[in-house]
């Protein structure tokens, strides 16, 4: 059912005696129109041996690298170069992989577009079937955000893989703008010791690929156990969700019950995105899945919550970008007010972070502030506790990082559904337009409202605030001809089962 | 993350006894401020005597170490760090915990105080501000059976630290202290006096030393308080406090007690009133200013740390925690006056080198002067043996300006040398000699073989009554005018020759004996 053919492959000549500089050659030729690499590894060999020794992966700008800088696309880190690699890095250049290059993003990974980035919006390189045109002339779209250049990377064929990061969606809806795989596994299960903090409590890091057999591969290596990560998952709870028996999914798909939320088709959702979601819903069903229709009742609240939980922790969580210890620094101006420390971080922080982040930072702040702390941040909270349990609700199998009484309840009695992963789609349309304007100006998106990019998360975010694991798959294009995402979302630790689905559903 | 929790019913219950409300404190007037009653509550921070910081893996530093030297990436809060509980602060929480008598949570929680300043790298100081580690405890104090009420104790993070060098108008920021591990305790207002607000500082650092938790030095910046203070009518309700901020030494708290005291009863007293605030110290001027008001308090907007795991502590870590606490203080104190040692013998042992009885991580040290005083009574007047620790060893490194953990005398070395001079067989002079000879000669060997080597074995009139005799004679023949003097009769004038016979024998002849021999020469018989 996939249509839309890949871009024509960049002429490969096959007198690299490297892989590195073949890499550095496609980038140099590609990177250009698109915008996706920031920076590109220099000519080291890579071991040569280990299970991902024939992958060359892309790793997103605020993914700690100790061998290129690590700017999170901002112009508060803009000459920054960690001392030290992300564990996640180091367990896939263990495994062989070649790390070329370092992708685009929205400032410190905040955005749905790309667009808020120090170094200009991706293009998304996807070229539509009829489209024939050269690049100049195409439409230019967004490749979606916050981890655009690691998705566009990915389409444009700059690498085989590429490490994303996911918040609130960063990874998936990239990855159906672009028309290529997305995970963002359960929460805890790859080490974040080296990412650079956006949100704590919902950061993921995220794989994209081609395929879905790809992003497995990566995936494999990548969630191993990092005792420098302190909300990693143990041992003891990767092993308890492995316990969970898991229905087996053949080419017949007898026995598999898929969910479809019936609050994830909000008015917003583009008529053509439900066309295509249908054709492979009744392809499933033609194949022997259950479909069940469930609710997800708290879902309505989710959005809200997320953007109050997100806020309030990028307010603490970039406190420490004040130009002191290292990244851009303004100095004062002459005369300026010295009387307080924060005076003197003012100057350096209005200038190095860019007009979104400045507002989640003031979002957030209020958030925590003593008068608003109950009524939005313990407030969204407690909503984000029932979003977890709605998830419980449905799922078959119990939430392992729940007390055994509680799966019990919910699993067994509570639960009318029982079943094994949900299906919606991965957005509410395909590639939104990028601005013609300069980048990180009022864009047709922001301007209006300034929620609309936030909407684009909608369908994104429950699974966030939940910790659960989701896969966005490319399945067909929408009327536009550009490329359609479906979601399959399962419980706590069932990742294995999510690729499984992701794989039938890429071969309908 | 410790352990799963435990129902909170499972917890020691004799942990817990019944503590006297303030209110039931009876007035006393104080002659300084007569009708008026003082109200104090103190905040102590106290730094951890932990290897390495509460959330990192670098190692702690003391105050001479070269600055930014103790420093990891987490530290200087770069991008993409994450914290690490060390384990070995959690320890000592709750030693804290239990030697002041609180109940230990099964839960607690850490929390982000967020304020910009140049000494927090990350912007948010790590704490425990809605859940901490142990709350409803007491303190005992060394007088007037007062019982001060513990509120809380909490673990956070110190801070780094910032000097202002004037001359070239720089802050420099030295990170070797952030992120070193601290437990805060936050008292009641429980305390009606500057001296027993001291009085409750001094203990604690005691306990504090006792249980391996802190070296509790103000000096050196290892204890630090912030005292609330105000002051109301004898029965009548509390007054408007304010807090003072950063006192650095127990006498300095004392009087900026007083200051404010009299600082409040001076406004009340000319109908004006006390408003709310945070004030500083000025230890020169001795005054407090005024900080900031209770309108300009800064909002930390507390949040829960996302990276942080709830801490649970269950009875099997408690048991291991009491079960590895060292003696507290009173009950060592009272053990030691059991066995008739003097109040004041007591406090002298139990304050040499205090802090440093307990080793890092709460690791058992090498016991400090208790331990060696009580291997070295075992068999012996203990009488004896603490006035030769606290007269003659102690003294001797006193002199030499060494601490006790220096002392280079083995308890079996040190026993030996005071049976010798206890059975005679050297003079106490001889004995003294003798310490001197092995402290600064850092001597392994016995003091008998010392004793041998250097001639030191008494010159009594039993055993060596021959050499004694001789010197004797020998004095008389170098001294013969007084002499004459001693045989006219003026018996007084024999110390000359006593001495004369001490200084020829190098303090081996025993003065009785010499006097004995010198009168039975000079006089006749009677």
């Amino acid at each position: 059912m996939r249509s839309a053919p890949r871009n024509i492959r960049f002429c490969l000549h096959l007198r690299y005696n490297s892989t590195v500089s073949y890499w550095r050659d496609v980038i140099d030729v590609k990177n250009a129109s698109v915008n996706a690499i920031v920076h590109t590894a220099g000519l080291h060999p890579g071991t040569g041996h280990g299970p991902l020794k024939d992958l060359a992966i892309a790793v997103k700008d605020n993914i700690c690298t100790a061998s290129m800088p690590t700017t999170c696309s901002s112009a508060m880190l803009k000459d920054f170069t960690s001392p030290f690699n992300a564990t996640v890095v180091d367990l896939l250049q263990d495994a062989g992989a070649q790390i070329i290059g370092k992708t685009n993003c929205d400032e410190f990974g905040m955005g749905s577009l790309n667009t808020h980035s120090v170094y200009g919006p991706v293009v998304n390189p996807y070229s539509t079937p009829s489209d024939s045109a050269p690049w100049v002339e195409r439409e230019r779209r967004s490749a979606g955000g916050s981890s655009g250049g690691s998705a566009a990377a990915v389409a444009e064929g700059m690498c085989d893989a590429a490490l994303a990061t996911d918040t609130g969606g960063s990874t998936r809806l990239p990855a159906s703008y672009c028309g290529v795989v997305g995970l963002k596994p359960s929460y805890g299960l790859i080490s974040r010791w080296g990412v650079v903090s956006f949100a704590d409590s919902l950061d993921c890091v995220g794989i994209m690929a081609n395929d879905v057999a790809t992003t497995k591969r990566v995936f494999n290596v990548a969630s191993t156990y990092d005792p420098k990560d302190p909300t990693a998952a143990t041992l003891e709870t990767r092993h308890k969700s492995q316990l969970t028996p898991m229905p087996l999914v053949e080419k017949n798909l007898q026995g598999l019950r898929i969910g479809i939320p019936q609050e994830y088709f909000p008015a917003e959702l583009d008529r053509s995105i439900i066309r295509s979601f249908r054709l492979i819903v009744s392809a499933l069903k033609d194949n022997g899945a259950s479909i069940i229709p469930v609710s997800l009742p708290s879902t309505s609240y989710a959005l809200s919550a997320y953007y109050v939980i997100a806020s309030a922790e990028v307010s603490s969580n970039l406190a420490r970008y004040d130009g002191i210890q290292y990244g851009l620094r303004v100095d004062t101006p002459h005369g300026a007010d010295k009387t307080k420390t924060s005076n003197i971080y003012a100057h350096t922080r209005s200038q190095g972070f860019g007009r979104e982040v400045q507002k989640r930072i003031l979002l957030g702040t209020y958030a925590l502030t003593a008068d608003a702390f109950d009524n939005y941040f313990l407030q969204a909270q407690r909503v984000r506790k029932l979003v977890r349990e709605d998830f419980d609700h449905v799922f078959r199998a119990p939430n392992v990082l729940m007390n055994h009484s509680s799966n019990f309840t919910s699993s067994s009695q509570t639960s009318n559904s029982n079943i094994d992963v949900l299906l919606h789609p991965s957005a509410i349309r395909t590639a939104p337009l990028l601005p013609l304007s300069s980048p990180d100006s009022s864009s047709i998106l922001s301007s209006s409202s300034g929620l609309d990019a936030y909407f684009q998360d909608v369908l994104t975010v429950p699974a966030s605030l939940a910790g659960l694991p989701a896969l966005s798959v490319p399945v067909c294009s929408g009327v536009d001809g550009w490329p359609v995402g479906v979601s399959v979302v399962g419980q706590w630790g069932c990742d294995d089962l999510v690729l499984r689905v992701g794989e039938i559903v890429e071969q309908l | 993350m410790l352990a799963r929790a435990v129902n909170p019913c499972l917890l020691p219950r004799n942990f817990h006894r019944i503590r006297p409300f303030p209110a039931e404190r009876t007035y006393h007037e104080d002659p300084r401020w007569p009708g008026w009653e003082v109200v104090v509550g103190l905040e102590v921070h106290a730094q951890l005597k932990t290897r390495q910081k509460l959330f990192s893996e670098s190692l702690t530093s003391e105050l001479g170490h070269v600055a930014n030297t103790h420093v990891s990436p987490y530290d200087a809060a770069f991008p993409g760090t994450l914290p690490h509980l060390n384990s070995k602060c959690v320890d000592l929480a709750l030693r804290t915990a239990l030697a002041l008598d609180s109940k230990v949570q099964p839960r607690s929680a850490f929390d982000r105080k967020h304020y910009f300043y140049s000494d927090l790298p990350t912007g948010y100081q790590i704490t425990q501000h809605y859940a901490p580690i142990a709350s409803d405890g007491a303190l005992h104090l060394s007088r007037g059976d007062v019982v001060v009420r513990i509120k809380q104790i909490q673990l956070e993070q110190d801070t780094a630290k910032s000097t202002f060098d004037p001359r070239h108008h720089l802050s420099q920021i030295d990170l070797n202290r952030a992120g070193t591990g601290l437990v805060e305790i936050v008292s009641e207002s429980d305390m009606r006096s500057p001296e027993e607000a001291g009085d409750y500082v001094r203990t604690l650092q005691a306990v504090l030393r006792s249980v391996g938790a802190s070296d509790g030095n103000m000096e050196q910046g290892s204890l630090r308080c912030d005292a609330n203070v105000s002051v109301n009518k004898p029965g009548g309700p509390f007054g408007t406090r304010c807090e003072i901020k950063n006192l650095n030494s127990v006498k300095f708290m004392m009087v900026a007690i007083t200051c404010e005291v009299l600082r409040h009863i001076k406004l009340l007293e000319t109908g004006q009133v006390v408003s709310q605030e945070t004030r500083g110290f000025d230890e020169l001027k001795s005054q407090t200013f005024k900080l900031r008001s209770k309108e300009d308090a800064p909002d930390y907007r507390y949040m829960p740390d996302p990276n942080l795991p709830p801490l649970l502590v269950n009875q099997a870590i408690i048991t291991l925690a009491i079960n590895s606490m060292p003696e507290l203080p009173g009950a060592m104190r009272s053990r030691l006056c059991s066995q008739g040692l003097s109040k004041r013998d007591t406090e002298v042992l139990m304050s040499v080198d205090s802090g440093r009885e307990v080793g890092f991580d709460g690791e058992p040290g090498s016991g400090g002067a208790v331990a060696y005083f009580e291997s070295l009574s075992k068999g012996r007047d203990p009488k004896i043996v603490v006035n030769w620790m606290t007269h003659e060893l102690l003294g001797q490194l006193g002199a030499r300006k060494e601490t006790f953990t220096q002392n280079p005398v083995s308890v079996e070395q040190m026993g030996e040398l005071i049976d010798m001079v206890q059975d005679g067989s050297i003079t106490g002079t001889s004995g003294k000699t003798l310490l001197h000879h092995m402290i600064t000669h850092r001597s392994r060997e016995m003091p008998s073989k010392l004793a041998a080597d250097l001639s030191l074995a008494a010159l009594s009139k039993n055993s060596l009554s021959d050499s004694l005799k001789k010197l004797c004679e020998e004095a008389i023949a170098a001294l013969p005018e007084e002499a004459g003097v001693v045989r006219k009769g003026n018996e007084r004038v024999i110390m000359k020759l006593v001495g004369k016979v001490m200084k020829d024998s190098r303090g081996r002849a025993d003065a009785k004996a010499a006097t004995d021999l010198l009168k039975e020469l000079l006089l006749p018989k009677q």
